[in-house]
């Protein structure tokens, strides 16, 4: 017994020294990673975000992403002012007929004054269809140009149609047009809705892809809510009317009309909720097209409003 | 509490030094007795190991020899002269008790026959039971250890981590750094319990089953011998 024991203790003498000398502590090694900065910021901050891009750098003055410019709807002012209408008569007056718009009674003067006086061609619109006519006028001068081109070319192709007669396959044969190879690498859906605005800005900056920098005033939505409650028949004579909110969620084209059927956004128990819901409903489509900024369309592009009889009674 | 004042206090925790030594001289000194009296019973059941170990061997090697020459012919009271003096091993013990008593039985003037047979087994089953408790004994002690140990480990390590918990609470500072030491030294407790408990368990087993072989072997002896003595008995009967 006393040799088993000196054994076992010599043992574990020098198992313990092997382990004071080799365990040793060695520390885990972790890889340093990378921060990823993190703003915080306010839901007022996030509804105004520029649309932009994920990986766009940060940028000062941010401007919303714009691919075309929106057209601008003509404002059909009510009450325009008699004092600047002046001016504008005595241009009219003054009028030589031009030969190159078919009208019986063109005011070419008016047209060639409108650089200079935007403001009294907007004035002189209402009344006048020339205006109107030369503007139509002038989208059509531009393809044809492109026509005329297309002739020269023809009318240099006819003098030899005998010589190739072999000649169809050269239709396909893909002209390099230096201008359009962003158009060629741009890889995103050609149907996809182009953002647009008032100025056209190109250069994304950091944002949400739907972000919408420029938000509905108040006044805005409330000419909008005016409009629809022109053609409003609250269901009268329900009890409870202050349950009786309903809110219709609704898509607008940018015209101002609807783009599909307008949806209810949320449901009530209230018997006569189904009844205020049709007639909300009716007054939504009875009172397209709406009349909202184009700028903004990105922000009532998708709209929910909300019907309570309550408000319609409070003046 | 100011990040400074964390710092300071995680201090002396966090630096702590993790080596095999470091990790018993910071713990409590319960924790302390309990490595101890691990480290007393590992080293113990070792002993005892080792002990069995040759004592198995060497008695086994015994046996094989004795065999071999109790089978070889020899005359059997030459085998008893030879080891009367000193049995070294089981088999050899048994042999002389049983060959004792048959010489008592001759050597003396009232030959009695009658019982002789009977009291040869009963003094073999005696030599028998002695020698199996010679081989088993501490034996016992491998078993204790074997199943205690973890539980103490177990004990030293909930209690190592209790007290680092309350210095954890008294610190009021939850990071990993000062979490850890605490526990690393905790559970020092239950490796030292497992290192002493599996061997012993490992080699309880084993031991065990080498007694009963060796014990199997002795039966066997003993009624091979108890055979051999009855045919004398009847020849030598008038």
């Amino acid at each position: 017994m006393k040799s088993g024991l000196t054994i076992s203790a010599v043992g574990h003498a020098l198992f313990f020294a092997w382990g004071i000398i080799s365990f040793s502590v060695t520390p885990l090694k972790t890889e340093p990673t990378e921060s990823v900065p993190v703003d915080i910021i306010s839901a007022t901050d996030f509804s105004a975000m520029t649309a932009g891009m994920k990986t766009a750098p940060k940028s000062e003055n941010q401007k919303p992403l714009v691919e075309k410019i929106a057209p601008k709807n003509e404002v059909k002012d009510p009450t325009p002012k008699v004092a600047e209408k002046k001016p504008e008569i005595d241009a009219s007056a003054e009028a030589p007929p031009p030969p190159s718009i078919p009208e019986p009674k063109p005011k070419p003067k008016v047209a060639e004054a409108k650089p200079p006086e935007p403001k009294a061609e907007k004035l002189e619109k209402k009344p006048d269809p020339i205006a109107e006519a030369i503007k139509q006028e002038k989208p059509d001068d531009k393809p044809k140009p492109e026509k005329d081109e297309a002739a020269q070319k023809q009318a240099q192709e006819v003098p030899t149609p005998q010589k190739r007669p072999p000649r169809p396959e050269a239709k396909p044969e893909p002209k390099f047009d230096a201008s359009k190879v962003a158009a060629l690498l741009d890889k995103r859906a050609p149907q996809r809705q182009a953002a647009t605005g008032d100025v056209l800005n190109n250069k994304p900056a950091l944002g949400t892809a739907t972000g919408t920098a420029a938000a509905l005033s108040q006044s805005e939505l409330d000419a909008l809510r005016a409009q629809i409650q022109q053609c409003w028949n609250p269901p009268a004579g329900a009890a409870d009317a202050k349950d009786l909110i309903v809110v219709v969620k609704l898509e607008l084209n940018q015209d101002g009309t609807l783009t599909g059927q307008p949806s209810l956004a949320n449901r009530s128990s209230h018997p006569f909720f189904q009844v205020a819901a049709e007639s909300a409903l009716r007054a939504i489509r009875r009172c397209q097209p709406y009349k909202l900024p184009i700028a903004k369309y990105e922000t009532w592009r998708s709209i929910e409003v909300g019907f309570d009889p309550k408000e319609l009674f409070r003046g | 509490m100011n990040p400074a004042d964390v710092a300071q206090s995680a201090l002396p925790l966090t630096s702590s030094d993790l080596s095999l030594f470091g990790l018993f001289w910071q713990a409590h000194w319960i924790v302390k007795g309990v490595m101890l009296g691990l480290l007393v019973a590992s080293v113990w059941v070792w002993a005892i190991v080792i002990d069995k170990f040759f004592l198995f061997t060497r008695s086994n090697r015994a046996m094989n020899r004795f065999e071999q020459a109790f089978w070889s012919g020899q005359s059997l009271e030459e085998l008893y002269r030879s080891l009367s003096s000193k049995p070294t091993h089981s088999m050899a013990a048994l042999f002389v008790a049983a060959m004792r008593e048959w010489k008592r039985s001759f050597e003396g003037q009232s030959r009695s026959f009658a019982g002789l047979q009977m009291r040869i087994e009963k003094v073999m089953d005696v030599t028998i039971a002695r020698e199996i408790e010679r081989l088993e004994r501490r034996l016992l002690v491998l078993a204790t250890v074997g199943s205690a140990g973890p539980f103490i480990g177990l004990f030293g390590t909930v209690w190592g981590i209790m007290t680092s918990f309350q210095s954890i609470a008294a610190s009021k500072n939850t990071s990993l750094a000062v979490v850890a030491p605490g526990i690393a030294e905790a559970l020092f407790a239950t490796a030292i319990g497992l290192v002493a408990a599996i061997p012993a368990t490992i080699f309880y087993n084993k031991f065990v089953s080498d007694v009963n072989k060796q014990a199997q072997r002795l039966e066997g002896f003993a009624d091979e011998f108890s055979a051999i003595l009855s045919r004398q008995i009847d020849e030598r009967a008038p």
